[in-house]
Order: C-alpha cells, then structure tokens, then sequence
C-alpha cells in the first residue's frame, strides 16, 4: 500500500521534478549530456556503416552482378498480370476488362514506332534492337492500334503479351533445343535462332475448349539476336522481343488453364516457382 | 508466485464469497489479536475458580453430557489445517504469474492481429499465428517445468509429514477414559505422564515429579518442571500450565483443560502463521518492475511506429497489425526459459550444498537479504549442553566443546580432577541408551536430562567408562534433585575392597553446595574452607556465570567408618547421615555451545553488510554469551548496561547510541511502542532479542521489513513459524525443525548447519549479477529484431529477418549462451560488499536498457543490415533501388522485378533472395551475439581479467554456431523454416560489427574502472 501511494505520488514528480529540476529523471544538461552522447555515437556508426557499404560497392562490378544463380534460368512473364494467376472478366462488361487492356496498352508503349526511331541510341547492340520485324507489327496492331480499349477482349478473343525476363550476360537460348529434348508437337515450329514458346491446355479435359492459338512476334518465339542482354548501363534503351498470344475462341463461362512454354537449352522449370521458364493461367470469361 | 503468496489466491479459494468482506475485516482484526500476547488468565486462579470457571469438578471431572456439550460448543480439539493449495491452483499460478504474463500478453496480441488479417485480408501471412502458437507453447512448457521442479521440493516436504493420531486419558465421572485426543473439550480433568504428548492447554493441578518439554513452543529443549503453583505472571513462563503439543518428559501430573484447538497457544501460533500475508520475493519484485520497463519500451516503439505509419499513409488495420507487431516483437521470447534454467540451476546448486529451495524465486532472497534473525538454540547452537568450564585448584580450566572434539584440552592429571569427574559420574542419573557402542560419545542418545547428559559425555570422554566407574563404586543410598534442596547428593561404596568407608557425592547449586561444605580440595589436598578461598570461588562463580553457563558444584566426602559401618541403612527420606562439612572439590559450568561454523559464518555476513540479529527464547545472559561466542555482538562492543557497568552509572545515565550493541528483553519489547522498536533496530548494528514470544518474533521481523530491510529468518520451532513466514525468506532447520516450521520456511538447510546460509547468499548474489548479465545478453538481440521491421514499415525496403528467424534466435541460439552466464563466476569478492539496497539497484534498470537497447543493440542491427545490403547487391539489388521497392516486391503477379543492373526478378527468385537475407540477417546476430556473451560476461572487469574459464559458456558459442550452420545447410530447411544455405562470404560481413562490439565495450569498462563513480560509470554501469 506505501509502495502504492508512493508510486503514485512519485508519476508526477517524476516527469517534472520542480525542486531538483529535473525532467523524466534528469536535469536539462544530464537531457544535454546523454543527447550529445547519442548523438555522436549514432553518427559514429553511420559513419562505419556508410564506410562498410562503400566497401561493398567497390567490390561490386558496374555491368554485371556478383551472383546471378538465383535470377537465372530466366521467368517468363505475361501482362497483362493476373491475381492469383487469373484471368477473369465479362464479356459484356466493359469495365471488367479495362484493367488488362490498360496494362497492355502502358506497357506498349515503351515499343511505340516514333521511341524507337526517334532515339538512335542502339550503337551498342548492333542494332539488334532497332530489328523491329513486321510480324510484330502485325501484332502490336492487333493488340493495341486504335481504338485498343476493348479491342480484342470483347470479341472473345484473349490476349496475353509474353515476354522472357531479361538476365545479364546470359544467352537464353544458346542454341536451339535438341530434338529430342523436346516433345514432338514442337518440330514444326522449331527454327534455328529462335526460342519456341508454345501454349497448350494444362487439363486434358481442356482439350477441345480452348480453341486456336495464334502467337505473333519474331516468329513463334523469341529471337536469338536479341541475347545476350549486356545490362542497364550497356543497353540503357534495350527492349526485349516479345511474343503476343491470342486465344481465339476460348470456351465462354468456363475456367480454362492455358500453360505456356518456352524451350532452350539454357532455360530451365521449378516445381515452385511457376513463373520460371513458363506459367499458366486461368482463363476465366463470362459471356 | 510463492506458497500462499498472493492475494487473489486467497479470495479464490474462499468458499462462501457472499459474506467475504466482513470475513476478511474480521480476519484483520483476528491477525491482530493473535499477535497479542496469550490472553490466558487461569494460572493466577485458584483451582476452585478454574473448576468454576468450566463447570467441573476436580476429583470427577466433567459429566459425559456437558462433554458432549462443550464438544459441540467448541468444536474439535485439533489444529484446523492450513488452506492447503489445489495442485491447479499451483500449476496455474506457474503459468500465468510473473514473466508469463508478458507471454501471454504478447500471444493474445498476436492472435488479435492475426484474428484482424483473416478478416480484411484473402489470404493472411501466417506468421502472427505461428509467433502467438509458439509464445503459447513457450509460456506453457516454462511453467509445467517449474511446476514439476517445485513439486519436486513440496514432495521431499511431504516426507517429513507424519500424523499420528493422539490418545489422552481424561477423567468423566469420576472413570478414567481413554478417548481421542480430538473429542477432549475445555474443562476436562486430563492426566499425563512421561512420554505422553499434552492434549490441550492444561492448568495443572497436582503433579508428581512432572517435566515437560517446551521446545516446539519456546525452542528451548531443556525440561521444565510442572506443578499446581502459579509462578510467574506470564502464563507462558508459569510452571501450572502445560501446552498442547508440547511433550510430558517424566512423571505425572493431572490438569484441568483450558483451551482446546485453534485456541490453545500452539494453535495460535498456527493460525497466525498460517493467515500471514507475505509480500512479494524480491525477485519477482524485480521481474515486475523488468515487465514495466520492458512494457514501457514496447508501447513507446509501437505508438511511435504506429502513428508514423499513418502519417505515412498506410491503412489503420495496416497501423495497427504494425502496433502490435511492434510491441510483440519487444518481447523476449526466451527470457522466460532462461531465467527459470538459470534460477532452477542456482537451485540446484544450492541442494548439493544442502539448502534445499521450496520455491524457485526465493533463490535470489537470500542473496538481498539485508538482515538475518536468527533463532538461537538448534540454529546458532549445537542443542546440546556440553560441560564448557571447570572450577578446581583455585582455577578455571576450560573443556572442549566443538563437535569433533578438535578443541583444546585442559590439565587432566590433577587429583581434584580425578575426585571432580568422579563425583560428576557417580551423583549423575544419566546414562546412555543401549547399543550405541559404536557411535562416537557425543553423538550418542542420553536418557536424562540435559545437564546431567552433559557430565555424562564430558565424564566417559575423558575418562573412560562411566558404567564401570558407577559398577566398581555401587551406589547404595540416593536424594534426587528438587527445587528446594537444590541439590543431589548419592552414597556409593568405593573403589578399594579394603576400604569399608562409603563415599558421599553431592552436586547441585554452587552456593547450596558450598553451604554444606567447610574444606576445600586443593591439589588433592583438603584444606580448610577460608575467606580467601570462598572469594575466590564466588569470582569463578560470578565469572562463569556471566558466560552465560549454568553452573554447577560438587563436593564429596569419605564417611568416617566408626560412624558409618558397612551395611549402614542409609534413610533418604529422613536423612540419618551427615550432610555437612563436606569437601568442595570444583565446579563445572555447562553451556550449549554455538556450532563450529557459526562464528565464521557471523564474520562472512557481517562483512557481506548482513546485519546479524538474534531472537531467542531464551534468557539473556545466555543469549549475550552466545552472542559474543559466535560474534553476533562483536568484541569490544558493548550494551548500555554494559557500558553503565564499566562508568559505574545507572543505565538510565548511558546514551543508548554509545552503544552499538544491545540486549532486548521479551517483557521490554511487550511495552514498546512502533517508534522505540524501530529506534532500536535503526540506532543498533548488533542486537540480541532473549526471552520473545512467538508473536514478538513476528513483530521484530516486522520492524525490520518496516526499515525497509529484506529480512532473512532462521529458526527450527513451531515458535519462529510464525517469523519464518513473514519473513522475505525464511530458512528452517532440516534435521531438528519441526515440521510446522519447515511449512513455513522457503528454505531448508538440511544439514542443520547455519554456514549453508552463507552459501546461500553468496548464490543468490551471484545469481543476481548473473541475471543481469543474462538479461543484457538477451535484451540486446531484441534491437536487431526489430529494427528490420522498423525499417520495412518506414522505408519500404523487402523485410530483412522474418518471425521464423527471429524465434530461431530467441529460442534458439541464444538460449544456450544465455544459461551459460548463469555459471559465470564473480568479478570480485561478492561477499565483501553491501547487500544490494532494494530501491536503487534493480535488476533491470534503465542504464542497463541503454546499453543493450541504445548501444549494442544498435551496432548488432548495422551488422544485420550489412549482411543483408551485401547479399542484395550481390543479388543485384543495390540499397539506393531497395528503397520503395516493397510493394512490387511482395506483388505475387509481378513476376518481372527489375534490379539495379536491369535484370528481371520472379516473385519466388527474389523471395529465396529475401530468405536468404534472413538466414544472412540471422547468422549476423548469431556472429555479433558472440561478442556481446563475451562483454556480458562483466560488467566491470576486463574480459582479459576475468578469463574465459566458463566451459559453459564457450559451449554455447560452438553450440550457436552449430546450430546456426545446421538451420542454413540442413537440407529441407528451405521448406520446414525457409532458411538457405549462405555463401562462406556472408558470413564474415559481421565480423567488423562483432570486433566492434568488444572494442567498444572494453573502452567502456575501462572508462568505469578508470573514473570510479564518472560520468560513464553512472550512465552505463547496470
């Protein structure tokens, strides 16, 4: 009970103790004293800690980085983005799909004609990257010439623009897959030069729902000219080939999986990380 | 907390809850009147008054239906038993008392912010959950663990526990019945005898040669006789009552019974102990104040972070999963398990040196323990009366009395010796008890009382076989000692066949013996008993006397054969033989000697700053002797009647306070006020307490406790229970304490032996810097906690360590290192210092908060976050891109995260690169947590001064590395606790960080150990 009354008294006096002066405690220059302490010690270790990591950067190389063994092999990623690897709208319901043809629409346009031609700042690369064939054309106008919003989608036609992460210094494909490595749907596809990507029905049931796929691009795939990538000091406007997919006649008011692929020697599959060397998706369209 | 501890307990347990508050304004009440003195009145009537008083009569005793009336009136005549605590109630006051209770605080919380994520959020982290599972299980297994450790001490308590139901021979209607002792009710005629156990509070009545023996009530073992007349004013000290539970040794006496059950003074005692509140151990004092601080600390952070995350526009849920986050991440999962290791391993310790801890928190006690009351007799003492002094040939002769006999030895070829020790054997009833041939003398059993057990031992150690004396001089007449005699006096034959004289051998009081006596033996030669002589022994007399020792005299004489042939009848009851001019042949003065140990054990707790007081029942002068022998009153100091002595003044002249010591009579302190008792236990380093009561006892401690003194008390009978539960903690006698005292006590010294208290306080001081060292250690671990999360919230950048890792630190690598400081040993002679002043020195206190919060804290979170930059930039993502980056980066559909060099991340590469930046993060504490065991290990000292001889502690360093390694490589790991193996690099980016620790801290204590009390010391020294 004493303790308790003293306690209690003792709150006030403590934040604010008038005889001695003393604020929480301490008096003005203890406050200063043990401030000034601080103060310097924290500035001393951000010193060591902003010389320690000096030191790391020195130790690090402009054009490539330390430790590539976790990026590589390569993602393969698609926008529009899907949640949880969905893609759902309505048919009927413009608003449903603006989001994807939005996505689409920014991210073309880093590959818009007057960018390309107006920046000549491809010296670097040998003008691979100025290499804009006309099939891709072809297919940026599918996708996204005017009027875009809407395009596509509505007429049940699905698109998913795919491109292959970019990776320093590493030559995706090297060479094209060997035959035998790869299942024999591919051999008419395969060219030299070139990193076959193909889509099919994760679901056997799937089968006959999933209608014809058109890929548009630099061929079916992705074009050994354009790797390796030498970085974003080497290649600062570097633009990565890009492969669109259309799904012509998907079956409506059904969830469909699509998974797509792409084969080379280089790239490689992990049991958990389904955005490595493929992915698949949901396809999920409401009449 | 403790056994009865708690307040709420009490209320819990409390049957009939509607009238508890009138019980309780009652029970105050009750606590006060039974720490009055005893209110019986009966021994200062007459017998007709007491029969009178309860309807009875003296010759027929109480009819068999007013029995029955007063049974169902008063009841039962047994003890009522204390509240004895359900196993659950103990199991639950394990789980949710003390540190627990942050525990669990932090495990509700995380359970509320997970219960707020799976509400608002599709798919919630688990991580809240897992952290609340884990704090559950954390909290519970803790608890269950010293449970079972204090159940074990209870179980070696029960063992000591024997009931064996009491019979007592009353007298109804003029039969004499033998009933159960719990049927006998107030006003009953009893009868007892020698080895009987006393029913109920008797008021005697007749008695023929009765003793009884007090010691479970007053401590002292000595038989005190029982007859019909009223002796003293105190019915505690009058010779007409005996007391319940207290023991008949010899003869017979008839009493009519006065107070039964919880009324009897035994009784008393008993509900007073059993209704004492007692505060809180120190320990958990502390623990509490660390849960404030700690607390304090946790909301402070959370608010803070909590109102930055609103300003910098993130949701209210999202604050408030980052309040909670914040504040649950303060807690320091595995405080809880070390703490109890460290104490239970203290315990432990403290068993193997024979002090045997009921309760886990009152380890520490003992080693804060400012005062220690001492019991005397049984504690201090041997409870053995031993033969300390002789008086022959005009000189004292001192005889040995340490317990194994190491002592020195007089000059035993005297003839007055010889005649002395003869007379001792041969006027003597004691003998020793069969087949104890091969024990060793002093520890053999004795029937007789405790003077003549003395002689006893003291006789056949130095001389041989006392049976064969007695044999070769057969005794043929006898007196036995009786208080108005005063002395004992047997006629033997002698030794010598041709010599048909007869010895006459007398003992008793000196003055009464001397009375009889007109020679006296000198160097075996009778010489007449002149003044000088008679001087000379009144100053051995008045010499041995003052040492406190009961003295004895003894004489004999050689009856002239021409008036006492052989054959003569000697008649003892009407003496028909010569009792005067005897010879004096010496004196011997017998005391209980303190134990061997004691006196060093006084001399170590002085010097450890203990104040050493003794409270005894016994009387003064005994108890200043005592005192003196084993340095409770140092030498050279002396009491205000000693002073009075040596000026020649009346004691009311002497200013107390040139006194330092001071004896304190049991009637002064009745009349003593709060102020004048406290005025005494302030202005007095060394006071002895004689002749106190029980409830006196209480009342001591409690003045101690009132000056803010944390009071250590030691005693074996039912008489210091009381005290003993008051007390911060009390310490009962293992072998000798009555079972009612070792209920009370928190600890037990189960050799007996007052030295083991030493032990205890070296322990528990050292478990008291060894906490703070451990607590430091683990505190600190909490800043590279957090900081991680701070800076996830504030400044956006991928999280740095995950819950996972973070338990993986709290209850993993860290555990080891933080019990191994518990075996750290002192930096300096912890028992030549101050016990530590309960108000200033915490255990937790905010300096030591600054160092492990404010300084180390801070250099081990720079060594995490250096280890994380580094494998980020190695990655490719280097720290200026890092800011912001958060939501892409925990974006599960952007699968093409772009880092510095322009290469493109999917959600699951850059998460095994997050997870591995925790792993990294995690090994970095581990490698600066080997620096900050190191530093902790002192607080003063340099590490080179203190060595690195902890064996535990080194294995804790190779143990956390171990397991560090094991959680990175093991296969598997990257699914059980998403861990993955780091590069060998990685683990060196904290070398600089762990180096820098130990410099800074070294720097530090030198600082303190250069300007004792300088600006450094008192900012940073906890």
């Amino acid at each position: 009970m004493q303790a308790n009354k003293d306690s209690d008294g003792g709150w006030r006096t403590f934040v604010w103790n008038s005889e001695k002066k003393e604020f929480l405690g301490r008096t003005g220059s203890s406050w200063l004293k043990i401030f000034l302490f601080y103060v310097i010690f924290y500035g001393c270790l951000a010193g060591i800690f902003i010389g320690t990591i000096q030191a790391l950067l020195l130790t690090l190389s402009n054009y490539k980085p330390t430790y590539q063994d976790r990026v590589a092999p390569p993602g393969l990623s698609h926008t529009p983005r899907s949640e949880k690897s969905e893609i759902a709208f309505s048919l009927s319901d413009a608003s449903s799909y603006k989001k994807y043809t939005d996505a689409m629409t920014k991210f073309l346009k880093k590959y818009d004609d007057d960018k390309q031609t107006d920046q000549m700042k491809f010296e670097d690369c040998g003008g691979k990257c100025q290499l804009m064939p006309e099939r891709f054309l072809k297919c940026r106008d599918t996708v996204s010439s005017t009027p875009l919003p809407g395009r596509g989608f509505h007429t049940r036609e699905a698109w998913l623009i795919v491109k292959l992460n970019r990776i320093v210094n590493f030559s995706e494909g090297g060479r094209p897959p060997m035959n035998n490595s790869v299942e024999e749907f591919l051999l008419p596809k395969l060219k030299p030069n070139l990193i076959p990507i193909f889509c099919k029905n994760k679901r056997e049931e799937d089968a006959d729902k999933i209608g014809e796929i058109k890929f548009f691009g630099l061929g079916e795939g992705f074009p050994l000219q354009y790797y390796p990538y030498y970085g974003k000091l080497l290649h600062p406007q570097y633009l990565q080939p890009l492969v669109a997919i259309q799904f012509n006649n998907l079956t409506l008011n059904e969830e469909l999986r699509i998974e797509c692929k792409v084969f080379g020697e280089n790239i490689g599959y992990s049991e958990k990380d389904r955005y490595q060397g493929r992915f698949d998706v949901k396809f999920n369209i409401a009449s | 907390m403790g056994y009865g501890r708690s307040d709420s307990y009490r209320v819990a347990t409390t049957q009939d809850k509607d009238d508890r508050s009138p019980k309780k304004k009652k029970g105050a009440k009750d606590m006060d009147d039974l720490k009055k003195e005893v209110p019986i009145t009966e021994h200062k009537m007459s017998i007709e008054e007491v029969c009178r008083k309860y309807q009875t009569d003296i010759v027929q005793g109480l009819t068999n239906a007013k029995a029955a009336e007063y049974l169902i009136r008063d009841g039962p005549n047994a003890l009522t038993p204390p509240p004895t605590t359900p196993e659950w109630v103990k199991f639950c006051r394990q789980l949710f008392g003390g540190f627990s209770v942050l525990l669990w605080t932090g495990a509700i919380l995380c359970f509320l912010a997970y219960a707020i994520q799976a509400a608002t959020e599709d798919d919630p982290a688990g991580d809240n959950l897992y952290l609340g599972i884990v704090l559950t299980a954390v909290v519970v297994i803790t608890g269950c663990f010293s449970y079972f450790q204090e159940a074990k001490s209870s179980k070696i308590m029960e063992s000591f526990k024997n009931m064996v139901p009491q019979q007592a021979l009353v007298i109804r209607e003029g039969e004499k019945v033998q009933i159960n002792a719990e049927e006998v009710v107030g006003g009953d005629l009893v009868e007892v005898k020698g080895g009987d156990r006393i029913p109920a509070d008797i008021r005697v009545v007749s008695a023929h040669g009765c003793k009884v023996d007090n010691s479970s009530l007053t401590g002292e073992s000595e038989p005190q006789s029982r007859s019909p007349d009223c002796t003293h004013d105190n019915p505690l000290e009058t010779r007409n009552i005996a007391f319940f539970s207290t023991n008949c040794v010899e003869g017979t006496a008839r009493g009519i019974v006065i107070c039964t059950g919880d009324n009897t003074v035994m009784g008393r005692i008993a509900t007073l102990t059993s209704g004492l509140e007692t505060g809180k151990t120190p320990i958990a004092k502390e623990i509490e104040h660390f849960i404030h601080i700690i607390t304090g600390v946790a909301v402070f952070l959370g608010l803070t972070f909590f109102i930055l995350a609103i300003v910098l526009g993130y949701s209210w849920l999202e604050a408030v999963i980052f309040l909670i986050g914040i504040i649950v991440a303060n807690v320091p999962e595995g405080l809880l398990a070390t703490v109890t290791v460290c104490l239970t391993l203290t315990a432990k310790r403290m068993a193997k040196k024979n002090c045997l801890v009921k309760n886990l928190e009152a380890v520490e006690t003992l080693g804060s323990t400012s005062t220690i009351c001492s019991d005397k007799t049984g504690t201090l003492t041997q409870n053995r009366m031993t033969v300390a002094h002789m008086w022959f040939d005009n000189q004292i002769h001192e005889a040995d009395t340490t317990e194994d006999q190491s002592g020195a030895s007089f000059d035993k070829s005297s003839i007055t010796w010889i005649s002395l020790a003869r007379v001792a054997a041969l006027c003597n009833r004691a003998q020793f008890k069969a087949g104890q041939d091969q024990l060793p003398i002093l520890k053999r059993d004795v029937a007789g009382d405790a003077s003549e057990s003395a002689l006893l031992k003291c006789i056949e150690l130095s001389c041989g076989s006392v049976r064969a004396m007695r044999d070769r001089n057969k005794k043929v007449a006898e007196i036995p000692f009786n208080s108005t005699n005063k002395y004992q006096l047997s006629v033997h034959e002698t030794e010598d066949l041709n010599d048909n004289r007869y010895l006459l051998v007398m003992k008793g009081a000196p003055e009464r013996v001397l009375e009889c006596c007109s020679t006296i033996l000198v160097q075996g030669k009778e010489q007449p008993l002149d003044e000088e002589l008679k001087e000379a022994f009144q100053n051995a007399y008045m010499e041995l006397g003052g040492l406190g020792e009961r003295v004895l005299g003894f004489c004999h004489v050689l009856l002239p054969e021409d008036q006492y042939p052989k054959g003569f009848a000697f008649d003892t009851d009407d003496v028909n033989f010569q009792t005067k001019d005897l010879c004096f042949v010496g004196l011997m003065s017998m005391i209980d000697p303190p134990r061997a140990a004691v006196p060093d054990a006084v001399g170590k707790c002085r010097s450890a700053g203990i104040k050493v007081i003794m409270v005894t029942g016994d009387h003064p002068i005994t108890a200043k002797a005592i005192a003196k022998g084993v340095g409770i009153i140092s030498e050279g100091n002396e009491t205000v009647e000693d002073i009075a002595a040596r000026l020649n003044i009346p004691v009311s002249q002497v200013n107390p306070r040139d006194a330092k010591a001071c004896v304190c009579h049991g009637t002064d302190l009745k009349d003593l006020s709060q102020d004048q008792m406290d005025d005494i236990l302030r202005n007095h380093t060394e006071i002895v307490f004689a002749r106190t009561s029980p409830q006196q006892k209480l009342i001591i401690v409690e003045g101690c406790q009132r000056l803010g003194a944390i009071v250590a008390v030691t005693g074996d009978g039912v008489n210091d229970s009381p005290a003993l539960k008051k007390a911060d903690i009390g310490v009962a006698m293992g072998i000798s304490g009555s079972d009612v005292s070792k209920q009370a006590a928190d600890m037990i010294l189960l050799d007996d032996n007052f030295a083991s208290i030493v032990t205890g306080v070296e322990e528990g001081r050292l478990i008291f810097d060894n906490l703070k060292k451990s607590i430091a250690y683990t505190l600190t671990s909490n800043i590279p906690e957090i900081t991680p999360f701070l800076l996830f919230i504030i400044v956006n950048i991928p999280l740095p360590l995950g819950t996972i890792t973070i338990l993986c630190i709290d209850l993993g690598t860290d555990m080891v290192p933080a019990i191994s400081l518990a075996y750290e040993a002192a930096e300096s002679d912890i028992m030549k210092r101050q016990p530590r002043n309960p108000f200033r020195d915490k255990l937790v206190n905010e300096r030591l908060i600054s160092i492990a919060y404010g300084q180390i804290g801070m250099i081990q979170a720079l060594g995490g976050f250096f280890a994380y930059f580094v494998i980020l930039a190695e990655n490719g993502f280097l720290p200026t891109t890092l800011v912001g980056i958060r939501l892409n980066w925990d974006d599960r559909s952007c699968n093409d995260l772009e880092d510095t060099y322009g290469q493109q991340w999917t959600y699951e590469q850059r998460k095994i690169v997050e997870f591995t930046c925790h792993t990294a993060f995690f090994v970095s504490i581990v490698v600066v947590q080997w620096a900050d065991v190191i530093i902790c290990k002192t607080r003063r000292n340099s590490v080179f001064q203190q060595g690195m001889r902890n064996k535990i502690l080194i294995f804790g360093l190779f143990e956390e590395t171990a397991l560090a390694a094991f959680l990175s490589y093991c296969p598997g790991m990257d699914v059980a606790l998403r861990m993955y193996p780091l590069k060998p690099s990685w683990w060196f980016c904290a070398f600089p960080y762990s180096f820098l620790i130990f410099v800074y801290d070294e720097v530090r204590k030198l600082l303190i150990r250069r300007n004792p009390g300088g600006w450094v010391e008192r900012e940073t020294y906890y």
